[in-house]
């Protein structure tokens, strides 16, 4: 393969093969990062509206102290195969996969991935390995949760070991993924694109990518250990045969606590282009931003534990577990901090992408100050396994890492599709998804402190009340989201044409057509500073050419 | 970055007055998490002494979170309205361009960083006391089944199979494990937890302050019926009651075994035990960790000589009294305590006769 360096830089980045032809090539196996991450987008919100199917089965069946709705066995296989899809399918494929794909070579000004084959083969892992997880419903799907601690996961029914085959996969798709986008990152980017001038999304992006290629390694482990006991008896997890139960928390955690930083970073950096963009105003205190992510990708290795206070951990070992965890709040809050006061005397542009970031900034701020309570001790041990740590969590991964999905689809939809999406459909979604996303979940805090344990399928009576209202207010929620797909199917076809830089936006992919073409930039430009100052001109040169009719880079290197 | 001409800032007089606003509504709403009868308000009395303090601490966290919250929303809301752009704007207004302030930066570091010490303080404080303060009171055992509890109290043989009775006043360790997967022995009104494990024994400790009948909860997943494992009640009685109900069940269970149901389905008949084919068994299963000499002679676990009849020792390792029951239950169940984990009756390769001929052997040592 020769590497053809064209006389403007760019090395390695202007490596460029001619644009396939066929349409199997082109939209199926493609190695376009840009359809690679819209192919993440359609699967992830296909398994986002079964995963939703599931979670309203949930509400239906808790609108009644004794159920009644679905049998408990499927009930308990409803709400695992719930928890495993918005995890593994739909929130960090969306963000890492999907967004991260499609923005940030963009962002940077490279003209792909590092290695295009490989995120072709991560992005096709992943429906396969979604396939499979669904297919455990016709073997009788995991009752134990998204967590399946053993030795309860041992007795699952069959499909519990599809469930641990198809989580791996999606393991090894997300490892891959992690892999492409450090090097990428620290490879690929264009001449003057420093770190302290990379744009606050791909910051998100370089903390989440190791997270990714490190934590879910310990998670592989365990499910490859999982599958093992369950298939060839080989005793990991069974205490009878002389295995530890709570090894399995232990691997488990130490994945999944980095995994809640790898669902909410790359939200963080959605948010950290929405709010100036929409504020006419720099992201204040970019330096802290960027940093404080790094930060928190870090001491997330160091707190997984957290989880297990109730687990028989030896006394002493718990202490340090609790105060990293509060130690993270002290970054979090940097960064909300931040955000509000980037608001703070700006020109703000009511657009549908920033009311779903300040939708985030209020309700994560919520998640967040529970999450401190539930990492005390003496808090976590009244209030483990109950309803108040469902609401926490919903708060963080709804009302944080969704509400920044459905941000970056506004924002980014038009540089995907060349249009824009209904401003009208979008305000209904909002303030629907909004309203009755805080209705279901706000009363799940006082349900857990009274309470009402997780994972049941019938409950005391005294509940009926606020499970009735988060039922019905989950309707609601559910009307905006088919309000959201509704404005994707209208607009991809009558949606106001976008032109390149609708939003008036300053970062790299603003700058070239929507959608960008094949090799995403006829020159590889220059960068001279940060993209966030709106009383100075762009800090980019070389990209002059990029939105007349001058040919597009001559595919040298063809081969 | 910061701009050698960086615009002046300055905070409008509606700045002081949303923030004088805010401060109003802080205070209120910490005055409220601090008298208001939330925990009236959930029905949840506070059986024992650490409660109080859980919800001392619950109410400090509420309060100082809803003050922060209070600040961060509102100021979202007012930034939100006072820099809309309005119509009278040119298209193309753009904000005052700050990129930051130290100053600012440097003092939302700090004041989180302080307020994480000091909630790591109060945390660890109240933690300590629910987890290591020292209690030597009533040993009592509760383990998980599916989907019930049973509990074991010294000198009532066998299980107790419907409610859980503590006298008040008195402090309590309770031991936890399980008999099958992993359950969760939760009493609200303790505002306290712990998972019951198979093959590991947990511990809580705590003093019963009010009498009353209480629920206990599983939080944990076990199966099926895990949603129904909240009905049985854990009940704090008078002295008088509990001796009553105490003496009931020593009564009631007179006859009882104490065999334990074995992991294997077998029961263990300890009547059965013959000492000689303990002795081999033991030279063959358990000198690796164990010596025949006294207690403190350590070699993996302790010494076993004398461990049913040792005056010193009234109590096994797992606080369980001296008697053949209890240290059937240990070769059963295995134990993991300070010195290591004893292996249970599955690793060890025991049969119930094994348990019981080696518990007939160890009886005879004195
Ligand atoms: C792998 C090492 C190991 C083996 C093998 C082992 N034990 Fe133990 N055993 C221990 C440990 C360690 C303890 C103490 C646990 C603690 O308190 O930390 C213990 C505790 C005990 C106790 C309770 C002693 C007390 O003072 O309370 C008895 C009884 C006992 N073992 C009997 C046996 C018998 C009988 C065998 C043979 C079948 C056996 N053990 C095999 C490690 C072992
Ligand atoms: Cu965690
Ligand atoms: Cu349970």
């Amino acid at each position: 393969m020769a590497i053809a360096a064209a006389p403007h830089g760019g090395g390695i980045a202007d490596h460029i093969h001619p644009e396939p032809q066929s349409f199997v090539r082109r939209y199926v196996f493609s190695i376009d990062h840009k359809i690679i991450g819209i192919q993440y987008i359609i699967t992830g919100f296909v398994f986002f509206v079964l995963a939703g199917l599931l979670a309203e089965t949930i509400r239906i069946q808790l609108m009644h102290a004794n159920g009644g709705f679905v049998s408990p066995q499927t009930y308990n296989e409803v709400y695992s195969i719930h928890g495993s899809t918005m995890v593994w399918l739909v929130v960090i494929p969306l963000l890492t996969g999907g967004f991260g794909n499609l923005v940030f070579p963009l962002q940077i000004g490279a003209r792909d991935v590092a290695f295009p084959w490989l995120n072709m083969l991560s992005y096709w892992i992943f429906p396969i390995a979604g396939l499979m997880l669904f297919s455990s419903f016709l073997m009788g799907a995991p009752t134990a949760g998204w967590t399946e601690y053993p030795p309860i996961s041992l007795e699952g029914q069959a499909g519990t070991s599809m469930w641990a085959a198809a989580i791996f996969l999606v393991g090894v798709s997300s490892t891959l993924t992690g892999i492409n986008f450090v090097v990428t990152i620290m490879k690929m980017r264009a001449p003057g694109m420093t770190f302290t001038r990379m744009p606050l999304f791909c910051w998100g992006q370089f903390a989440t990518a190791p997270l990714l290629m490190i934590a879910t390694t310990a998670l592989a482990a365990a499910l490859a250990a999982l599958f093992m006991e369950r298939q060839f008896g080989v005793p990991f997890f069974d205490p009878t045969k002389g295995g530890s139960p709570v090894l399995w928390q232990h691997m488990f955690w130490f994945y999944s606590h980095p995994a809640v930083y790898i669902m909410i970073l790359p939200a963080f950096g959605i948010v950290s282009e929405v709010l100036p963009t929409f504020s006419r105003k720099p992201i204040f205190g970019y330096k802290l931003i960027a940093f404080s992510s790094m930060a928190i990708a870090l001491a997330g290795f160091m707190v997984w534990a957290h989880h297990m206070f109730t687990s028989g951990l030896a006394p002493y070992l718990q202490l340090p577990f609790m105060v990293i965890t509060f130690v993270i709040a002290v970054p979090t809050g940097i960064k909300i901090f931040s955000w509000t006061a980037t608001l703070w005397g700006g020109k703000i542009h009511y657009t549908t992408a920033m009311l779903f970031a300040m939708g985030f900034l209020v309700l994560f701020t919520l998640g967040g100050i529970t999450g401190i309570f539930l990492a005390a001790i003496p808090f976590d041990l009244h209030l483990h396994g109950t309803y108040f740590v469902v609401a926490h969590f919903h708060y963080v991964l709804v009302g944080g890492s969704l509400m920044g999905i459905f941000s970056g689809m506004y924002y980014w939809f038009p540089k995907m599709s060349g249009r824009l999406l209904s401003e009208k459909l979008g305000k209904w979604h909002f303030w629907l998804f909004f309203i009755g996303f805080n209705g279901t979940f706000l009363p799940m805090h006082w349900l857990g402190l009274e309470g009402m344990p997780r994972w049941v399928s019938t409950y005391d009576p005294q509940f009926q009340f606020w499970n009735q209202f988060a039922s019905i207010s989950s309707f609601v929620m559910t009307a905006g989201i088919l309000l959201f797909f509704a404005n994707i199917l209208y607009s991809i076809r009558f949606g106001k044409v976008a032109g390149a830089n609708p939003w008036g936006a300053r970062t790299l992919e603003w700058q070239i057509p929507s959608p960008p073409h094949y090799y995403n930039f006829k020159h590889i430009p220059t960068v001279y500073g940060l993209p966030y100052d709106f009383s100075q001109p762009l800090p980019y040169r070389g990209l002059e050419d990029e939105l007349n009719d001058t040919p597009p880079p001559v595919a040298a290197g063809a081969h | 970055m910061v701009e050698k001409n960086a615009p002046a800032v300055r905070l409008g007089r509606g700045f002081w007055i949303v923030t004088a606003v805010l401060a109003i509504l802080a205070i209120a709403s910490i005055v409220f998490w601090y008298v208001a009868p939330i925990y009236r308000w959930m029905h949840l009395p506070v059986a024992i002494a650490t409660a109080k303090q859980v919800d001392q601490l619950s109410r400090f966290m509420l309060a100082t979170g809803s003050a922060l919250y209070i600040f961060v929303v509102g100021y979202i809301v007012y930034f939100a309205i006072a820099f809309r752009v309005r119509k009278s704007d040119p298209p193309d207004a753009i904000g005052i361009q700050i990129h930051d302030n130290h100053k600012l930066e440097f003092w939302w570091t700090v004041i989180p960083a302080a307020f994480v010490v000091l909630l790591s303080v109060l945390s660890i404080k109240i933690w300590y006391e629910i987890t290591l303060a020292p209690s030597n009171g009533l040993v009592v055992e509760a383990i998980g089944h599916k989907w019930y509890y049973t509990f074991r109290y010294p000198q009532v043989n066998g299980e107790i199979t419907n409610a859980m009775h503590l006298p008040i006043g008195v402090p309590v360790t309770l031991n936890l494990t399980s008999a099958d997967v992993i359950h969760s022995f939760w009493v609200p009104a303790m505002r306290l937890k712990n998972d019951m494990v198979p093959g590991l024994v947990t511990q809580i400790h705590f003093t019963p302050t009010r009498i009353g009948t209480y629920q206990i909860i599983c939080t944990q997943f076990c199966g099926i019926d895990h949603s129904l494992m909240h009905q049985q009640r854990f009940v704090i009685d008078s002295q008088a009651n509990y001796q009553k109900w105490y003496h009931a069940w020593q009564v009631k269970n007179a006859k009882v075994s104490n065999a334990l149901p074995s992991t294997s389905g077998a029961s263990v008949n300890l009547a059965a035990g013959d000492v000689a084919a303990g002795k081999a068994l033991f030279a063959q299963k358990c000198t690796a960790c164990h010596a025949m000499a006294p207690f403190t002679t350590v070699k993996y676990g302790p010494g076993l000589l004398d461990v049913l009849h040792d005056p010193t020792h009234p109590n096994l390792v797992n606080g369980q009294p001296a008697n053949p029951a209890d240290a059937a239950a240990i070769l059963e169940k295995g134990y993991t305590g300070t010195m290591g984990s004893m292996p249970n009756a599955v690793t060890n390769g025991l049969s119930s006769q094994d348990i019981a001929n080696l518990v007939a052997y160890l009886n005879s040592m004195k």
